[in-house]
């Protein structure tokens, strides 16, 4: 699976961590990877278990129960240059969030690209890169050097 | 690998060979257990489950796929993936008609080659026109390689038969005068340096088969196998070692004495050469304990695992076999203990070797090891590069693309900066050059030239680093000649934080400017953490340029393309530069000031 322009949304402003999952959810719509049930699945996912990971990037995903819904792989990106706070109302430890992966997963297929995120994002400066970058295809770009 | 290392002490010297030869060896033992467990398990007849046709798997691969690994890592180790090749085909010359593991001779080999080879590609590599590098590597090495192999088939390997016929001879002769544990001191180093299965195989057991027959059994099927010399050193490590040695000790400990894996102590050995001395006395005890309590073996024990040896144990031999198994561990564990108690030595070989090791942990755990491009901001600053220089490992024509592509890009942003290409190892350690290498180059190229700034990419042909660079050098070029020596010497002196006044500072501010809002979010929040956990009362906010005010209590932290706007708009603020917002040096000293 590759990453495509489509499914990246930059320069995003939200109030709430649930409306930057929306975001995030509407792309893989949008991109054709998953039924409109599956965001709240998203939702739902996350207030369950936080997909905040650290260094500023949160990878939001569907539960168990919403695999149902995945249509095909997809990865979509959104950048939130001002940033989010992921953390629950009742957590006092802000949790800041530049840059939402939304993932939609189907047979592992999308282990590969995002072990690749992974790494990458282990590093904030690389995080950095992708909260200022300017068009979709930077984004592209730095993330698919990654597995060269 | 190769560096010079001004310790002139023969400890060092001998500490740095082997160093080195355990580099050969540390990335294949994996391999190395494979070929082991295939021969535990299903060794005809005397495995755990015997398989005549899995058993057929285990002497190719002690017989050419380990030596060949040996060579490939030994050549890979002095120059790189063309090394790595060579050093394999030179090592096939070595094992080609030789009936025994040729481990040493692959260490030989493998190194030897890659080092002809480099001196063969210093003679002609500059010479090759542009457009035929790819023919000259090609050929080159296929034709240097062919003849190592030839060289190696003839010459090599009737020097290694030979040396190992007079070890075993050595063995020979002591057992004749009846001095057996003295056999040992010979048989430990001989082993380390993988001839034990020369030793055991191509005399001890011939000579105990022999004895066998006449006496219903023999000590001199122990002298090599014996897994207690190797136990007490792993043992050692495991109490006493540091960092991955000691970490990865238990396992090994396991794998020599219950699989009876003896290659995989060895590489301990040769990190610290001196623990041959516990292997000596450990093997020396426990073949007078077999001598002097009657013990020995029915048969050979093979591999030699304790499992093994009680299971071809003599009736009436095990409490003797038991007893010296133990007594050579136990002796060989207290010498080791108190050595590596003993070193308080910062060596820097074992620190590299724990350093390389731990780096292929990381890299087997996903980690991502921190790239040379995060030490870019601390080395220099864009202010003093004269010369741009792609670096690459010889005649890739990668280099030659990139430091074309970058030369475009440079002259279509006006800078006037030469952009050249050379091989790694013609790099000169000049001032002012910012050197760009693949990322699996980057710590040669640090090491040819450490006052270098260095930025490494994956890819030279579409590289976002690339436009970075153009970047840093335009918003330089833009400063008039004065300020970019300011910013430069604030970036590089830390003496610039002496210039601020941290007592009337009431707010920390990051600047939110149109290129790097993301950064700027972040970096407030980094360092808003930083200030809870010191306890700091100050607040640090993100802000636009225009959203602050003309006065000392705000201390704004910037990046050198950012100070310049600020200074053309505010002259009250308290300014810091630091070129990395996010894990700059100073930004915990900034914090350590702050109220």
């Amino acid at each position: 699976m590759k990453l495509k322009t489509n499914m990246i949304k930059l320069d995003q402003e939200v109030p709430t961590r649930d409306q930057a999952i929306r975001i995030a959810g509407q792309l893989l719509v949008d991109g054709g990877c998953v039924a409109p049930e599956y965001i709240d699945s998203m939702i739902a996912r996350n207030n369950d278990v936080s997909t905040y990971m650290g260094n500023f990037i949160a990878i939001p995903h569907g539960t168990d129960e919403g695999k149902k819904y995945i249509k095909e792989t997809g990865i979509s990106i959104v950048q939130i240059p001002m940033g989010v706070d992921f953390s629950k109302p009742d957590e006092d430890q802000e949790q800041l969030v530049t840059v939402v992966f939304g993932i939609a997963g189907k047979d592992n297929e999308h282990l590969n690209i995002l072990s690749q995120i992974a790494l990458f994002c282990s590093n904030v400066a690389n995080v950095a890169k992708i909260a200022d970058a300017k068009t979709p295809e930077e984004i592209v770009d730095l993330l698919q050097e990654i597995g060269k | 690998m190769s560096q010079e290392n001004t310790g002139s002490s023969v400890k060092v010297k001998i500490q740095k060979f082997g160093t080195f030869l355990s580099g050969m060896i540390m990335p294949n033992i994996g391999a190395i257990i494979a070929w082991g467990l295939t021969a535990a398990i299903f060794m005809t007849p005397n495995g755990w489950f015997p398989n005549p046709q899995i058993n057929n798997l285990s002497k190719p691969m002690l017989n050419y796929l380990l030596p060949l690994l040996i060579g490939y890592t030994g050549g890979k180790m002095v120059d790189e993936e063309r090394g790595a090749v060579i050093g394999a085909i030179a090592t096939i010359g070595v094992i080609v008609g030789s009936d025994q593991p040729m481990f040493l001779g692959a260490m030989i080999m493998g190194p030897l080659g890659a080092w002809l080879m480099k001196k063969v590609d210093n003679l002609f590599q500059h010479k090759i026109k542009s457009g035929f590098e790819m023919i000259y590597d090609n050929f080159s090495l296929g034709i240097l390689g062919l003849m190592l192999a030839i060289f190696a088939y003839f010459i090599v390997n009737p020097i290694m038969v030979t040396g190992s016929r007079w070890a075993s001879s050595a063995v020979d002769a002591i057992i004749r005068v009846h001095m057996l544990p003295l056999a040992n001191i010979i048989i430990e180093p001989a082993k380390v340096l993988f001839l034990n299965n020369a030793i055991g195989n191509g005399i001890l057991v011939p000579l105990g088969i022999q004895q066998a027959a006449q006496a219903g059994k023999s000590v001199l099927f122990m002298m090599e196998s014996n897994p207690g010399p190797g136990l007490g050193i792993l043992l050692a490590f495991m109490l006493f070692g540091k960092g991955s040695s000691k970490s990865s000790a238990p396992g090994a400990a396991i794998i020599e004495f219950f699989g009876g894996i003896h290659e995989i102590y060895f590489p301990y050995i040769l990190m610290k050469p001196i623990l041959i001395l516990a292997a000596m006395a450990g093997g020396v005890t426990g073949t007078f304990l077999f001598s002097v309590l009657g013990g020995g073996l029915k048969a050979a024990a093979s591999p030699g695992s304790i499992i093994a040896m009680l299971i071809v144990s003599a009736k009436g031999s095990y409490f003797g076999n038991i007893v010296g198994v133990l007594g050579a561990a136990i002796v060989s564990f207290v010498i080791s203990a108190i050595i590596l108690k003993n070193d308080k030595s910062t060596d820097d070989d074992l620190a590299t070797k724990q350093q390389q090791m731990q780096a292929m942990k990381a890299e087997s755990k996903g980690e991502a090891m921190p790239s040379s491009t995060e030490a870019v901001n601390s080395v220099a600053s864009y202010a003093d590069v004269k010369k741009v220089i792609f670096a690459c490992d010889a005649g890739m024509g990668s280099s030659a693309m990139g430091a074309s592509l970058l030369r475009d890009k440079f002259k279509k942003a006006n800078i006037n900066i030469d952009v050249t290409n050379m091989a790694i190892r013609n790099l000169k350690d000049d001032a002012g050059l910012l050197v760009i290498t693949q990322d699996q180059l980057a710590d040669r190229s640090l090491q040819k030239t450490p006052s270098a700034l260095h930025i490494s990419v994956d890819n030279f042909l579409s590289s976002p680093k690339y436009d970075e660079i153009v970047a840093n050098f335009t918003a330089l070029s833009q400063v008039n000649d004065n300020d970019t020596k300011k910013a430069a010497e604030a970036a590089n002196e830390t003496n610039a934080l002496d210039k601020v006044d941290f007592s009337k500072v009431k707010e920390v501010n990051f600047i939110r400017h149109d290129q790097h809002v993301g950064t700027s979010t972040m970096a407030t929040s980094l360092f808003a953490d930083k200030m809870k956990e010191a306890g700091k009362t100050v607040p640090v906010k993100a802000v636009r340029i225009e959203d602050i005010d003309d006065d000392p209590s705000h201390l704004v932290i910037v990046t050198p393309e950012a100070e310049r706007n600020l200074k053309l708009r505010y002259s009250k603020i308290q300014v810091i530069v630091e070129d990395d917002l996010l894990q700059g040096k100073e930004l915990d000293e900034i914090v350590a000031k702050l109220n």
